[in-house]
């Protein structure tokens, strides 16, 4: 308990290392934070161009706010991937690019990940502002579930911070985990559902049944993934315009409970080598 | 003698000395560990109170464990044995300037070093005049500080940290900074907070420093304490085993 007293004092300077990473960033750019929308686009122009119009994925209709557009239903999914993608690379790193910090100054370290999360969770904010524009204008009558999606954008974040302390702390004692990361998380990308309907991999589980003469289908596997979870409540919020399945909500809690709590107990455990180790 | 604000209770540290560090996966897979070490004792059973209100000189010679126990000291290293408690708020001053973002203003990193060093905003708003006033920048105040000078960089950086106000300052050899007309100013500030009572630890190899600012020192030999006592004192007894 005195740990997480002592994290809520340094709070103002969580708030100023956040301010540091959110101005520093774009400093002396012309178009400023405008460029955090760019990588988004350039993603939605690319994904929508292949896959709705070259492959022609089958339309998802939303249910019931009646939508049908590729490209809303990909940003969906898309932002918080790229959200969760972001705070995990950059995350693994707060440690080791800080080193200098942290070899002169003391104060609790897990400020470290937590200011870059906050930083990025800014950004996904303005992502998700331009969003929602987007999808009123375009008939989905999101605005009353505005609530929920902001409390599960929270609950993401930590599910994604959580995991960004755990690798942090293993990438000061093993640095290939950055680059490790970088190629995980490609595959993690195409893994879940955010260019496709999960529906699809339902169908060739469906096919294939049990694996390797067991009763685990593809889908069973497939489903492990967490973010997963966190991917369907977003369009169901977002895109539906409905309440998330019970079941999907208590499991992405769990992992979230789970992922934030090993990130605290490493920090906890760890932060006191951590000047002698980097 | 007075009460103690500082008490360094029979430290040592240990530190590991890596015949090969593996870093990465590969290897900590092929070999089925992680590193093949010796320990290294860099501090051993070190014991010394500092008085509430004194100034406090680490001597030795390189490699004497000055930096580690300073270390110890700011709460960035941890003993591996041993305690040291503090009576009062402690803050460090390693270095000048650490997390200043070279991109942002001069005023902006104020708030950021400042609560880096663990001042609150209020605190950094009402010392915000002084801190610029002693830094001889305000000039530049809206710059960023990429763009100031190697001796403006250190004098902001230093003047936040001495306008931390801790009941103790740990110190390493950071008074040499700027020109003659800042080192003197930064002098005077000392004995500033030597009359308001503050306890200041400082690490140092200007005997002469240690003689003029210090009440009491302990030196340092291969992380053994050799002598403590009145600071005038062992700075000769640690001049004599040097001439010699």
């Amino acid at each position: 308990m005195s740990y997480v007293s002592e994290i809520w004092a340094s709070r103002e300077l969580l708030q100023n290392l956040t301010n540091r990473e959110v101005r520093g960033k774009y400093r002396r750019t012309a178009l400023g934070q405008l460029w955090s929308l760019a990588n988004p686009i350039a993603a939605i122009l690319i994904y929508t161009f292949i896959f709705s119009f070259i492959f022609r994925l089958p339309a998802q209709v939303g249910d019931p706010s009646g939508l049908n557009n590729y490209a809303l239903w990909l940003v969906c999914g898309l932002l918080p991937w790229l959200f969760f993608n972001r705070v995990l690379s950059l995350g693994t790193d707060a440690l080791v690019s800080n080193a200098g910090l942290i070899q002169k100054v003391y104060f609790p370290r897990i400020v470290l990940p937590l200011a870059l999360a906050n930083a990025t969770f800014f950004t996904w904010i303005l992502e998700m502002a331009v969003l929602v524009i987007a999808l009123s204008l375009l008939g989905s009558f999101v605005l009353p579930w505005l609530p929920l999606v902001a409390l599960f954008m929270v609950v993401f974040a930590l599910f994604s911070v959580g995991l960004a302390m755990v690798f942090s702390i293993i990438n000061v004692y093993f640095r290939d985990l950055a680059y490790l990361l970088t190629i995980v998380l490609q595959f993690w990308f195409y893994l879940t559902p955010i260019l496709y309907p999960v529906e699809l991999v339902v169908t060739q589980s469906d096919q294939l049944g049990g694996l390797i003469g067991t009763p685990v289908t593809l889908i069973d596997v497939y489903s492990l993934n967490p973010v997963l979870g966190f991917i369907e409540i977003f369009r169901n919020l977002l895109y539906d315009n409905r309440m998330p399945e019970a079941t999907t909500v208590v499991i992405a809690l769990g992992w979230t409970v789970g992922a934030l709590g090993a990130g605290v107990l490493a920090y906890a455990r760890k932060e006191k080598q951590l000047a002698e180790l980097l | 003698m007075t009460d103690w604000a500082v008490r360094v209770d029979d430290v040592s540290k240990k530190f590991r000395l890596y015949h090969e560090r593996n870093q990465s996966l590969k290897s900590a897979i092929l070999r089925g560990k992680t590193s093949e070490h010796e320990d290294f004792w860099a501090l051993r059973n070190v014991s010394f109170d500092v008085a509430e209100g004194a100034t406090h000189g680490l001597i030795g010679a390189n490699g004497s464990g000055k930096s580690t126990l300073l270390k110890c000291l700011a709460k960035i290293y941890w003993p591996t044995s041993g305690d040291i408690s503090y009576r009062g708020k402690m803050a460090s001053l390693l270095e000048v300037g650490s997390g200043f973002h070279l991109e942002l203003s001069g005023r902006e990193n104020i708030y950021l070093n400042g609560s880096i060093l663990g001042m609150s905003r209020k605190q950094i708003d009402s010392r915000f005049d002084e801190i610029v006033d002693f830094s001889g920048v305000e000039k530049f105040l809206d710059q960023p500080v990429k763009n100031y000078s190697s001796g403006m960089y250190v004098r902001l950086g230093f003047s936040i940290a001495i306008n931390v106000d801790p009941d103790i300052l740990v110190v390493d050899e950071v008074l040499s900074v700027g020109d003659e007309d800042f080192q003197r100013k930064s002098f005077d500030k000392f004995r500033d907070l030597k009359k308001a009572g503050k306890t200041v630890i400082i690490v140092t190899h200007a005997m002469s420093v240690v003689k003029d600012l210090c009440d009491t020192a302990t030196w340092l030999r291969s992380g053994s304490v050799v002598q403590v006592g009145q600071a005038d004192a062992v700075v000769d007894a640690y001049l004599d085993s040097v001439g010699t």
